[in-house]
């Protein structure tokens, strides 16, 4: 490999360049498929959530009662009521449970009707014409009407907000509190690592719980709880490697040329350990969304009218035994986004394992 | 009169923990595997061999699931022929106490066993039948209440029932130190409340009296027409002292009296098995004055407290009646089965209470902005779709004889120009505030959609936020909410049952919301005999409370249940408090039988 490596970065007639840590990663992760896939599905995943929700042609709260919940693609039957006024009032329904409009009928008319609705056929009963209409929504509707897919779109959205976001606080906490406990060591060290140890023995949901009682509910708080409880596992990490490191020639040449503690530790130590907390980081983003899925699971999540992939799959699980594709839609986005991190976070750590650079 | 602690109770919330009544395939399995491969053959012998084990052991788990199944569907036949019925109660019940009993499902339960003055009409609740009293007479302005015993009615260990037997149980309820939650039911007695706050401590003082050992003479603080109504509620019943007293002292909770065996009731029914979190079964009881005509041979009350629980055993035949219906399966069965689900008119409303001392609710056209901006009728057709109606005011129509008041619309126009004259033209400026409701997807749904309409129609943002039942409670109590989904069952046929709790003060107003004209016209009611005429000042109560409303009206509730075609005699009531003596069961012979 590394005979291959020489030939792409150096050209002859130039002095020859060391290949950078980047380098070298995305190189290795190039030839990793699965891990490219993931990537790729990821910013996909990432375009359509921002940028979808523009072309969907519905906005994600707004309800529409009488077509309650509905199939994908379900045919659409426009009610038109005339008034005694003559103002005209106009009703959507989904074909799927028309023939709760029609119950005082025999079963088998109810059915018949239906399926003339469905042909394209005109029903007139008294001042209501029933027709079909041309408006589709493409992942069908929830039990308030709402179009699904601009919901799934917002709400990954959230749920991709929540992961980064999280990830970036557990990751900043996480990464000064373990380099400053392994680099100074000693009593400080003992028992920065033993609040480590307290904080992860609290149950996750009771904290939780606990910071929504003391702060109310809101968006900027899941973030940080979240990141808050997340940190945990990232400053043992980066602990362990600075302490590994900080015995190394390197830093006794720095010790030797006088720079400070701080600069040693923020130019010396912390980019060598840049692999392991990228790697960790990329695993967090989804376990962060598991989170925040079961929290909203558990009504803890965004505030309605809000959606999240967790607020649906949850709504999804309640109606599963009627409308199936409110859980399962919501439910393969999610799982998908899961898989193409997590490839992509073991490519990851295969490319930047320092151990693979080797070979 | 304070009714009944549960709120809402058909669309509460309910802490999903244990199935109910199970398929026990697992054991079934387990014996079978145990005959066919005795443990000492299964050893590390040929490939093959361990093949055909394997094979054995999933016909087996086919077979003992096929036999459960078959074993399933016959629950229902064997219960009919047996004439047992099997019914599902929302959960556990906490006592059997008929003065400690506080729920719904309790005081079911507590009806089969015990008796009181008078029981429930087969068909109508507005009326009473007898019950121990077998007559009784009341003077003028319906004050003084005169009960005359009859001569068979017997406890099941066979003591007579006597007059004092009532005097002694309504003392035991009477004592502070008993902690019962609805001594106050007593209240309406005279000299009832002062010997319950220990002011009076000659019980004899108490306007209940044994005039001999078949006439009980009550004496009421005011006119109470319905009073034979109120009766009917557990708090009224007589229990049996002595019993009581073997078991412990007369104020001590919980003792051992309430179990099977030491229970004795008065009512058609005695206890028989009582397993804690799976089933309570009674049988009739021979002593029952009036057992020659009660059909039933026992009752099998189960604890399933998941709904979409009980509506698979249902569907599996081993129920013959579930508490309600999951909101999503409604359809459905309307759809599917119309013969297997009901769907009664309930006293009940479902509405939100409104948090009076907080800006901007304190505002009475705001209240009735908010109000008039609910479409009702998509709520109930498009998301509850029982056959709910709109709640237009604060009375039920279920309250036969009482006039239902048609006050609150949907009118968007004048709920714009109401919130414009409170000082919010458009919405500008409206503080935002949350609707609190309690964990529930049915709660959560119908919160969303009135969440939009406000939106829509209002323009003003309000919030959503859910918690779990008891903290629920809690805030609700301490009246630390905006705005909170709020339910009422009515306790007996009256009015008042749902217009008493609006006045000052009341334990379970919780609004804040006070007027003295409305205290003194329901206490004018409360002292006129003439019904008409107290109707007609309820009326009046009722129109001042909804043009303030410190309640978002939403809807009235129907009783939705499944219940299996073979029951006789399971009339549409609206307090739905049955007499289980009336209620049959039809046999498989006869449902054969062509008809």
């Amino acid at each position: 490999m590394s005979t291959a490596l020489t030939t792409t970065t150096a050209p002859e007639t130039e002095p020859i360049h060391g290949s950078s840590l980047w380098n070298d990663a995305w190189f290795r992760l190039k030839k990793n498929h699965l891990a490219l896939f993931g990537l790729g599905f990821f910013l996909f995943m990432i375009c359509i959530c921002v940028l979808g929700p523009f072309f969907t042609g519905y906005r994600y709260e707004d309800t529409d009662l009488p077509l309650k919940a509905s199939p994908p693609l379900d045919k659409i039957i426009s009610r038109v009521e005339t008034l005694k006024n003559g103002d005209v009032k106009q009703k959507n329904l989904a074909l799927s449970n028309i023939e709760d409009e029609f119950l005082e009928l025999p079963r088998p008319e109810r059915k018949a009707l239906a399926t003339k609705l469905a042909n394209g056929e005109q029903y007139t009963s008294g001042d209501v014409r029933y027709e079909l209409s041309k408006q589709r929504h493409f992942f069908g509707t929830d039990s308030l009407g709402r179009d699904l897919l601009t919901r799934v779109l917002i709400g990954g959205r959230i749920s991709l907000a929540v992961g980064f976001a999280a990830t970036l606080v557990s990751v900043v906490i996480g990464v000064i509190w373990g380099a400053a406990a392994g680099f100074i060591g000693g009593k400080l060290d003992n028992l920065m690592m033993r609040i480590v140890d307290i904080l992860y023995a609290l149950p996750f949901t009771v904290i939780v719980i606990l910071l929504m009682v003391m702060f109310g509910r809101n968006f900027i708080l899941l973030f940080v709880a979240i990141g808050a409880v997340e940190w945990l596992t990232m400053a043992r990490i980066v602990r362990g490697q600075i302490i590994s490191l900080k015995h190394q020639e390197f830093v006794d040449a720095a010790v030797s040329l006088g720079l400070s503690g701080p600069r040693i530790l923020f130019r010396h130590l912390i980019p060598n350990v840049t692999s392991s907390i990228v790697v960790y980081a990329t695993l967090t983003v989804p376990n962060v969304m598991l989170l925040e899925a079961v929290l909203s699971f558990l009504g803890l999540g965004v505030p309605p009218p809000m959606s999240s992939w967790g607020v649906l799959i949850n709504e999804g699980a309640s109606a599963i035994q009627t409308s199936p594709w409110l859980l399962w839609i919501p439910a393969s986005f999610f799982s998908l986004t899961l898989f193409s991190l997590n490839f992509l976070g073991d490519g990851l750590r295969d490319a930047l394992d320092p151990k693979s650079a080797k070979d | 009169m304070k009714p009944r602690a549960s709120t809402g109770q058909g669309l509460r919330s309910r802490p999903r923990r244990r199935p109910g009544p199970r398929i026990r395939s697992g054991r079934v399995l387990e014996c079978w595997s145990i005959g066919v491969l005795p443990s000492t053959e299964i050893g590390p012998r040929m490939l093959r061999r361990g093949l055909a084990i394997a094979f054995i052991a999933i016909a087996c788990l086919f077979l003992s699931s096929t036999s459960a199944l078959l074993a399933i569907s016959r629950t229902l036949e064997e219960a009919n022929r047996h004439k047992i019925l099997l019914i599902n109660e929302i959960s556990e019940p906490q006592s059997l106490d008929p003065q400690i009993a506080q729920g719904q499902g309790e005081h079911e339960i507590v009806s089969a066993l015990m008796d009181g003055l008078v029981e429930n009409d087969e068909y109508d609740q507005s009326k009473v039948v007898p019950g121990l009293a077998d007559r009784w007479d009341h003077n003028e302005d319906y004050s003084v209440w005169t009960f005359h015993i009859r001569e068979n009615a017997k406890w099941s260990n066979g003591d007579p029932v006597t007059s004092q037997d009532f005097v002694d149980s309504y003392r035991r309820l009477l004592t502070a130190s008993l902690g019962a939650v609805y001594s106050d039911a007593l209240f309406i007695m005279k000299g009832a409340k002062d010997y319950y706050d220990q002011k009076l401590t000659d019980f004899n003082q108490v306007g209940v009296h044994a005039e001999d050992p078949q006439t009980l003479k009550i004496e009421l603080i005011g006119p109470t027409p319905y009073f034979l109504s109120a009766i009917l509620h557990t708090s009224w019943f007589p229990v049996h002292m002595p019993t009581i007293l073997k078991f412990g002292r007369m104020d001590q909770r919980d003792t051992k009296w309430t179990t099977p065996g030491n229970y004795v009731g008065t009512g058609p029914f005695i206890l028989k098995v009582w397993r804690q979190n799976d089933v309570i079964e009674v049988v009739r009881n021979p002593l029952y004055w009036d057992a020659a005509n009660v059909k039933l041979n026992g009752i099998n009350f189960y604890s399933i407290e998941n709904s979409d629980t009980a509506e698979r055993a249902f569907e599996a035949g081993q129920l013959h009646k579930t508490l309600d219906v999951p909101l999503d399966r409604i359809p459905y069965y309307r759809r599917e089965h119309p013969e297997r689900i009901r769907i009664d008119p309930y006293l009940a409303d479902y509405f939100y209470r409104l948090n009076t001392n907080r800006k901007p609710l304190d505002n009475p056209k705001v209240r009735l902005a908010l109000n008039l901006a609910v479409n009702r009728e998509e709520i109930v057709t498009n998301i509850t779709r029982a056959k709910q109606t709109p709640e237009t005011g604060i009375v039920p129509p279920a309250m036969t004889g009482y006039e239902p008041l048609d006050i609150i619309h949907y009118d968007p126009e004048r709920a714009r120009q109401l919130l414009a004259e409170a000082g919010y033209p458009n919405g500008k400026d409206f503080p935002k505030f949350n609707i609190l409701i309690n964990t529930h997807e049915a709660h959560r749904v119908i919160a969303e959609a009135i969440q939009q309409m406000w939106k829509q129609e209002l323009n003003i943002d309000v919030g959503i936020e859910n918690q779990e039942w008891k903290v629920y409670l809690q805030s609700q109590n301490s009246m630390n909410y905006d705005m909170i989904r709020g339910g009422w069952i009515g306790d007996f046929m009256d009015p008042v049952t749902f217009l008493t709790i609006w006045t000052t003060g009341n334990g379970n107003n919780d609004t804040g919301w006070s007027n003295p004209t409305y205290d003194q016209l329901i206490d004018q009611a409360a002292h006129t005999g003439d019904p008409q005429k107290r109707f007609d000042i309820l009326h009046d109560a009722e129109r001042l409370f909804l043009g303030e409303p410190a309640v978002v009206c939403i809807y009235w509730y129907t009783r939705v249940y499944l219940l299996d075609p073979s029951v006789k005699n399971w009339y549409p009531l609206a307090l739905d408090l049955h007499n289980f003596k009336y209620i049959d069961l039809e046999t498989p012979e006869e449902t054969a039988a062509p008809k």
